[in-house]
């Protein structure tokens, strides 16, 4: 055949549309990221301006908090209270400064944060974690992505960056995300578009010493034992650590106050199920809750410092409620089940150090109202998940 | 099921800009006159500005129905789509000499429905978030060929969609999906309008083969008070082949390039050995494909 003159074969016309096309798909972004590594690094951030921080210290501040995405008490359409998908632009800036706020209030040399986003539709694309790098005296972080999607085509949740981070008022020498396992409970299109779970360990080098600190935030609708899991894991990250750790987080799962596998061990002990935030809508949903297993946390409060003890927590209810970290239900609403507005109903976050280590006296608490260690905000209005917080002791 | 097939339908719809540049259809020259020995005919270019003589009909796999009631008057509508989605064009030569013709195209689509059965994929399903109100979407523009050597015109063309209310309340947000037709297809409604020029050049190289570029810019509306902001720009660049399959038949294969933003952003080291996160626009390619009947 003649093109313009010059003799070529046919396919050569075919291929003057093939090739071009074959370039070009390289460019295309991919519709998720699927994390296939098991343990790589992750880049580090520094805010704009570095603060001052005391030097050398022989303790260590530490604050652990799932932030919901900047969504307040906003109810999204999976916790069946609302119908929410996306936050506006004011939203979220109003929510956020109220989280910087508290986080000034406590000032912590180490925050953990779970469920923050960078560039989520539902959170207006706001890119939380150079938030709080520019807004509080924190100066360096290590985000670890656990779902970063292109377009989630759900609800018209749209394109999504989420995950964990380690804030630090001292440099992050490295930091790195250890890969969790899927869930393998959902079809595969569900599964490629959804969270895929990762660890998050930063070194930090505190006045010439390395800590590591690592933040966890456990799958919490499985129904096939992934959060077991996760949480067996996580355990043995920590037993393999080397350096003075922190470990804290989101980890879904109740306190080992008794075990739900003896029949009869947790009445009256530690509720289990039916919490004054569930709502029958959710029953037989990809949201409803599953059934808690508290003693897979055994091992952390048998092997390590827990910040709140179990002996401190009780046997009772009126004992562990100081301690209760997290309710779906906010203050403005009204529970189906008992009447009464929300407040915090159960434990899921905690914060751990070695034994050696250990917390400074009277320093540890759950941050659930104003005037709790000193506090002026309300956290009660900042997330569906309360602070943890304590003093790390850093053993000589 | 239901929902999946017509939310497939929809998809199906939302993708006749990027799969069938292939809008329209020229039949296919009748051999029955030519001599053995004369070279047939090439095939007509498509997206051009000539309408077709009366009678004519062309429809493709995804390509619409259009059919030329008059020498100068073409309908054309997707008989399938449109009973989720009514959308229907009218071209109207106004100008039709050797080497130049101009064509107006006015067209109205009622997407609303066929949006809706998206609800709880595209968009929210909830009571107070998933509402979405009824809207026309007249569209308006000219198209003007000229003859640019043997077998090739150059087309140029430009139009502009908005979205008038009709009824109902709104209170889904815009789109901000993954594929830049749908946030065009989406724009005049969610975003208020598109506005849109192009150029194109085409050239048959053998009676049997032709082939298709063209250049296209979009600008949409901004995104509702409220949500974040992204760049009202939309490019593209298409490059695609005609393929002549027996006496009524043609195969179009080919590619677009799509640039936009889609709120996409990149992570750098900067130079003091820290990360640094950059918004940048992002480049899709979509192939183009159809087969297209015509009389």
């Amino acid at each position: 055949m003649r093109i313009a003159g010059w003799s070529a074969p046919p396919w050569v016309a075919v291929s003057m549309v093939a090739l071009p096309l074959v370039v070009l798909l390289g460019s295309c972004e991919l519709p998720a990221d699927r994390l296939e590594f098991e343990r790589e690094p992750v880049p580090v951030w520094r805010a704009s301006t570095l603060k001052a921080a005391p030097e050398a210290p022989a303790s260590l501040k530490v604050m652990a908090w799932n932030i919901k995405y900047g969504a307040g008490r906003i109810d999204f359409w999976f916790d069946f209270w609302g119908d929410r998908v996306q936050l506006t632009e004011e939203e979220v800036a109003t929510h956020m400064a109220a989280i910087y706020r508290l986080i000034d209030e406590y000032d912590p040399d180490v925050l953990i944060t779970s469920e923050i986003e960078v560039n989520s539709r539902r959170s207006a694309y706001f890119d939380m974690v150079q938030g709080i790098l520019e807004h509080t005296r924190l100066n360096y972080a290590a985000y670890v992505s656990t779902w970063d999607s292109r377009y989630i085509p759900q609800e018209g949740l749209g394109r999504m960056d989420l995950g964990n981070a380690i804030f630090s008022k001292y440099p992050i020498t490295h930091a790195e995300r250890i890969r969790q396992e899927d869930r393998t409970d959902q079809p595969p299109h569900v599964g490629y578009f959804y969270i895929h779970r990762a660890v998050g360990r930063a070194v930090i080098d505190v006045g010439g010493r390395e800590v590591a600190a690592y933040a966890v935030h456990t799958e919490a609708y499985d129904q096939d034992g992934t959060k077991q899991k996760h949480i067996a894991q996580i355990h043995e990250l920590v037993k393999a650590e080397t350096l003075p750790f922190v470990l804290g987080g989101d980890f879904n799962e109740l306190p080992p106050l008794c075990d739900e596998r003896v029949p009869g061990d947790c009445d009256g002990v530690l509720q289990l199920s039916g919490f004054n935030d569930e709502r029958e809508s959710s029953k037989g949903t990809d949201y409803e809750q599953p059934p808690y297993t508290p003693h897979v946390m055994r091992p952390f409060f048998d092997g390590l410092a827990p910040s709140i003890t179990l002996e401190r927590y009780g046997r009772t209810r009126e004992s562990q409620q100081r301690y209760f970290s997290h309710t779906v239900l906010g203050p403005d609403r009204v529970s189906d089940i008992d009447g009464k507005p929300g407040f915090w109903n159960r434990t899921l976050d905690y914060l751990f150090v070695r034994k050696e280590d250990g917390w400074v006296d009277g320093s540890t608490a759950v941050l659930q109202k104003p005037g709790d260690l000193g506090i002026q905000s309300d956290p009660m209005r900042l997330s569906d998940h309360a602070p943890t917080v304590g003093t790390w002791r850093l053993a000589p | 099921m239901m929902r999946r097939t017509a939310l497939s339908l929809f998809l199906l719809w939302a993708l006749l800009p990027s799969a069938a540049l292939a809008e329209q259809a020229a039949p296919a020259t009748k051999p029955s006159e030519a001599r053995p020995s004369e070279r047939p005919e090439p095939l007509w270019a498509l997206d051009a500005a000539p309408t077709r003589p009366a009678g004519s009909w062309s429809v493709g796999v995804f390509a619409p129905l259009r059919y030329a009631f008059t020498d100068a008057v073409e309908v054309e509508v997707h008989p399938l789509l449109s009973l989720v989605a009514p959308t229907a064009l009218v071209r109207v030569a106004h100008l039709k000499g050797p080497g130049l013709a101009l064509t107006g195209e006015y067209g109205l689509s009622v997407p609303t429905f066929g949006l809706s059965l998206t609800r709880g994929y595209l968009f929210p399903s909830g009571e107070e978030t998933g509402k979405l109100g009824w809207y026309a979407i007249p569209r308006a523009g000219l198209v003007a060929s000229v003859a640019a050597g043997a077998e090739a015109q150059l087309t140029g063309r430009a139009d502009l969609a908005v979205g008038i209310p009709v009824a109902g309340e709104t209170t889904v947000r815009s789109l901000d999906s993954f594929l830049a037709p749908l946030d065009l297809l989406a724009a005049p409604m969610l975003r208020g309008f598109r506005t849109h020029v192009g150029a194109g050049y085409d050239r048959a190289l053998l009676p049997w083969l032709r082939v298709r570029t063209s250049v296209d810019g979009y600008l949409v509306g901004a995104q509702p008070e409220g949500d974040a902001r992204s760049s009202p720009l939309f490019l593209s660049a298409h490059v695609g082949l005609d393929l002549r399959v027996g006496r009524h038949g043609r195969f179009t294969l080919g590619g677009i390039w799509w640039n936009w933003d889609q709120f996409r952003t990149e992570v750098r080291t900067g130079p003091d050995g820290y990360a640094e996160r950059r918004r940048v626009r992002s480049n899709d390619f979509l192939p183009t494909l159809d087969f297209i009947w015509a009389g």
